[in-house]
């Protein structure tokens, strides 16, 4: 049994989007996605966790001041208050939940390390969400 | 921007959560009246809770349109063929839980082998069942 624990820190964004593939009609939008066309906003949760040994002197897996920091800088000041489909990173890219999650990842992966950075779990309301662990 | 391998999937697991209100009582058919409502205590009286149902579903979101599943269809199969069974039911005349005892792992199961044959075949990954803000029971694929 290795001495290792989670850390789940939560952070939230305020941020538009829409459901559109540019390559289709708006016919076609339409009818694959319904209302979600409409261009809409959620206040969005994003739990980040991570997973690690704990350290033998500071008793911490990791400091969530840094943790909060990193996703304070790359993700919650990008994103919030942001229209998500004019974001680069969602270019030729619909900003589903999952598709977000999958972001999110990438952008904390490199910052975090893909030993540490263990689950992006985003809510896009209190009644749906995505979970993805870089698999 | 992105540390993307070749080797990753991008499955994700998908989680809706749903609602609906019901009567039960715990009983066994192995026991008389005396034992049931010394097993079960005050569960063995009839009363009711507001349900709570997590379905989770996985995939990796389709290239083109994000989405690993399409949150109508699921919407869909979950209220047709759970909510709309239970909700404003006694769960013990409901024909989905024939033969079930309706402690919450037993609704988490029965819920979960409803769910598995009306979602397209590996997709549905478990449903938990939360019975009270306290009570949180949870049934995964494979278990």
């Amino acid at each position: 049994m290795t001495d290792v624990a989670s850390s789940t820190r939560r952070f939230t964004f305020s941020a538009g989007h829409r459901y559109q593939v540019d390559a289709w009609s708006a016919t076609e939008n339409e009818r694959a996605f319904g209302r979600l066309t409409i261009p809409h906003g959620h206040n969005y949760t994003v739990d980040v966790t991570v997973r690690g040994p704990i350290d033998a002197t500071t008793g911490m897996m990791m400091d969530l001041a840094e943790l909060k920091r990193v996703v304070a800088e790359t993700v919650v000041e990008r994103f919030d208050h942001a229209d998500l489909n004019a974001d680069p990173l969602f270019r030729g890219k619909v900003p589903t939940t999952e598709n977000i999650a999958i972001v999110i990842w990438d952008l904390l992966a490199p910052k975090l390390g893909l030993e540490r950075l263990a689950r992006i779990r985003v809510f896009e309301d209190p009644t749906l969400w995505v979970d993805y662990e870089g698999a | 921007m992105s540390v993307t391998t070749p080797a990753r999937s991008h499955r994700v697991a998908l989680t809706r959560a749903y609602h609906f209100s019901a009567a039960h009582r715990l009983s066994t058919p192995a026991l008389g009246p005396e034992e049931n409502a010394r097993l079960y205590g005050p569960c063995h009286r009839p009363h009711g809770h507001n349900y709570y149902v997590e379905v989770t579903v996985t995939g990796p979101p389709d290239p083109q349109t994000g989405m690993a599943f399409d949150l109508r269809v699921l919407d869909a199969a979950v209220e047709r063929a759970v909510v709309g069974e239970v909700d404003h039911r006694a769960l013990e005349d409901v024909p989905l839980l024939a033969g079930v005892i309706t402690t919450g792992e037993g609704l988490a199961r029965a819920f979960f082998h409803t769910l598995e044959a009306e979602l397209p075949h590996g997709t549905l990954a478990g449903v938990v069942v939360q019975e009270t803000a306290k009570n949180r029971f949870e049934y995964r694929s494979g278990a």
